[in-house]
């Protein structure tokens, strides 16, 4: 009798096992097809940072902040040669920052000047490619300097996720 | 300390500031999302399994899914019937052609040789093309098992040429012969696996008088020539020259001799009530119905009591284990083994154990399908303007789906707990079955 039930628990077992996976399969597939599908981050996630030349008072705050030593600024000089609260440059390597967001809490300006946009599609084939360039009137993305055509580039389809991206006034 | 405050005077009042100029408050551009290259998925529109199982069908694409289905059912069913029964439509030209061969007076054995040759091509056709759709499937089945998708890509449609490209790919690898291998052993073991399995497919039929050889031994004959397939994974273990392979062998031909035993045995009590080792007779002994002919339940062997089922049972999970599947594919356990007697086959040498192990599978669903789902028999007499060899065919792909389903459900067995399960388990079940089947044929 014992052994009968044994056998009957295991085919109840076995039973048990196959309703789950017959269960799932009819389920629909938890994947995203990346290429075809993304997955848009949830708002504050720290993807590729993005600069606004407009609203940067050069204040350097946001290259104390930095801890990996990623961004370099230089202020913009009037015709008396003393440095104004603009920008007259504004470089970014990519490829050191750590995505910490310590630069954006450091900006004193109201929208950041600096920002971590929801995008994580940074791509590069080249190491000139990872650190960006910001003058007056570049786009948010910013450019990057070919020393082969001497050139500045725009990072075409490095950013792709949001066309005008998206930022928050904290 | 004049400038302190002395108690009991009002503090002086701070000098008012000048207005400050109005700020024009802050505009930010709303963010805005480029769909342009790719279909964008926020929070909302994950679809995690569990929310979606509860309004499934108000997804259009889940609709859409249940439509094609329905729709590939329908136009399947509706090709299927417009084909019609294959042997009145090979008749004809088989007249024709033997008119000819005759009015050419040609010898009299040449064109029978030659219809076998036709027939042999066709069985060919069944056993090749037959994995390439399966893998696929598997593929797509264990993927969804696990939430995944499978292979989406090539082909337009969810992936469905991936095997042919995998077999492309298959066939232009190098094929390696290791240093310390038996280079002719080695050689002729995926040959020697992958040759029984056509000629095991000889007597099966397929439907109404689609047998390529009607043998009056074919039960015999199919356990016969499966039994030499495990001489090829012996010799592929032993020819490779590798201490997993040697033990994947050895595993297999431990558990492949074993399970060969319950696996006749149970289909001893069908030879028994159905009087044959014939297959299309013993396919021909299942029709009719139970309950005094009324057409509710066939007289499949399968719906014999007890005995029916015992024996399908048995041999169902035996055929698992003959084809080296999980849960029994201990010869090729990946974590244990690497993956066993293939570990040193590479290119078209390892995709002859894949086909052996997809045509074994094939031909144990057939098995299954002829000794206890009645073959080509239609359940119900209001289906049978459905041809025999659909019904053969969809009886067989529902087994295979069994076997694919076990595979991906299942953990692996122990080696021991293996052979215990066999001789302890099945073999006195199966000799138990063939004494209920005694009563039977007694009664």
């Amino acid at each position: 009798m014992r052994y009968f039930q044994t056998v009957l628990n295991a085919c109840a077992d076995i039973g048990k096992g196959l309703w789950i996976t017959l269960r799932t399969m009819v389920k629909p597939a938890i994947t995203v097809q990346y290429p075809d599908e993304k997955l848009v981050p949830y708002p504050g996630f720290r993807g590729v940072l993005l600069y606004d030349a407009e609203i940067c008072i050069s204040c350097s705050l946001c290259v104390k902040a930095c801890p990996s030593e990623c961004i370099q600024l230089e202020s913009r000089k009037n015709e008396a040669g003393k440095r104004v609260p603009k920008v007259s440059w504004y470089s970014l390597d990519v490829g050191k920052c750590n995505f910490c967001r310590l630069c954006e809490e450091a900006c004193p300006t109201k929208p950041k000047a600096v920002w971590h946009s929801r995008d994580f599609e940074a791509v590069f084939s080249s190491r000139e490619e990872m650190v960006r360039y910001w003058r007056k009137g570049t786009e948010y993305p910013g450019q990057w300097y070919d020393p082969v055509t001497r050139t500045y580039k725009p990072v075409a389809g490095q950013v792709s996720l949001q066309t005008v991206p998206e930022r928050i006034l904290y | 300390m004049t400038d302190e405050p002395r108690p009991g005077q009002p503090p002086p009042a701070p000098e008012p500031k000048p207005a400050a100029p109005a700020k024009p408050p802050v505009v930010l551009p709303d963010p805005v999302f480029n769909t342009a290259n790719g279909r964008l998925l926020f929070a909302e529109d994950r679809l995690w399994p569990n929310r979606v199982w509860k309004g499934m069908f108000s997804l259009p694409r889940y609709r859409n899914g249940a439509l094609m289905l329905a729709g590939i059912i329908v136009a399947g069913t509706a090709f299927v019937a417009a084909v019609g029964e294959l042997d009145s439509r090979v008749r004809p030209v088989f007249n024709w052609l033997s008119a000819q061969a005759a009015a050419l007076s040609l010898p009299a054995l040449l064109f029978p040789a030659a219809w076998i040759v036709v027939k042999v091509l066709a069985i060919t056709g069944v056993i090749v093309a037959a994995p390439i759709f399966l893998v696929w499937w598997e593929r797509k089945i264990s993927a969804h098992m696990q939430s995944r998708f499978g292979p989406m890509v090539t082909g337009g449609f969810h992936g469905w040429l991936q095997t042919v490209a995998d077999g492309i790919k298959l066939f232009l690898k190098e094929n390696i012969t290791p240093v310390t291998a038996d280079r002719w052993v080695h050689l002729l073991g995926p040959i020697v696996a992958l040759g029984p399995v056509f000629l095991a497919f000889a007597p099966v039929c397929f439907g109404r008088e689609l047998a390529a050889a009607d043998l009056d031994i074919g039960v015999v004959y199919i356990f016969a020539m499966t039994g030499v397939s495990v001489l090829g994974i012996m010799m592929a273990g032993w020819g490779s020259g590798n201490k997993y392979s040697l033990l994947g062998g050895l595993r297999a031909a431990a558990q492949l001799v074993s399970y060969e035993i319950p696996r006749a045995f149970s289909v001893i009590p069908v030879i028994m009530l159905a009087g044959s080792l014939n297959l299309t007779k013993i396919v021909a002994a299942q029709s009719g119905w139970w309950f005094d002919g009324i057409p509710v339940l066939p007289r499949w062997f399968i719906f014999y009591p007890v005995v029916g089922q015992l024996s399908f049972l048995i041999f169902l999970i035996t055929s698992v284990a003959e084809t080296n599947r999980t849960p029994f594919d201990i010869p090729e356990a990946e974590s244990e083994l690497v993956s066993g007697f293939h570990t040193e086959y590479s290119g078209l040498k390892f995709s002859f154990f894949f086909l052996a192990e997809y045509a074994y599978m094939t031909l144990g669903c057939c098995l299954m399908a002829a000794f206890f789902l009645g073959g080509g028999a239609a359940p119900w007499p209001f289906l049978s303007f459905i041809p025999s060899w659909a019904w053969f065919t969809v009886k067989v792909l529902g087994l295979v789906f069994c076997f694919m389903w076990f595979r991906w459900t299942f953990p692996r067995f122990r080696v021991d707990r293996l052979m215990d399960f066999n001789w302890k388990f099945l073999l006195p079940w199966s000799f138990a079955n063939i004494a209920i089947a005694g009563l039977y044929v007694m009664l």
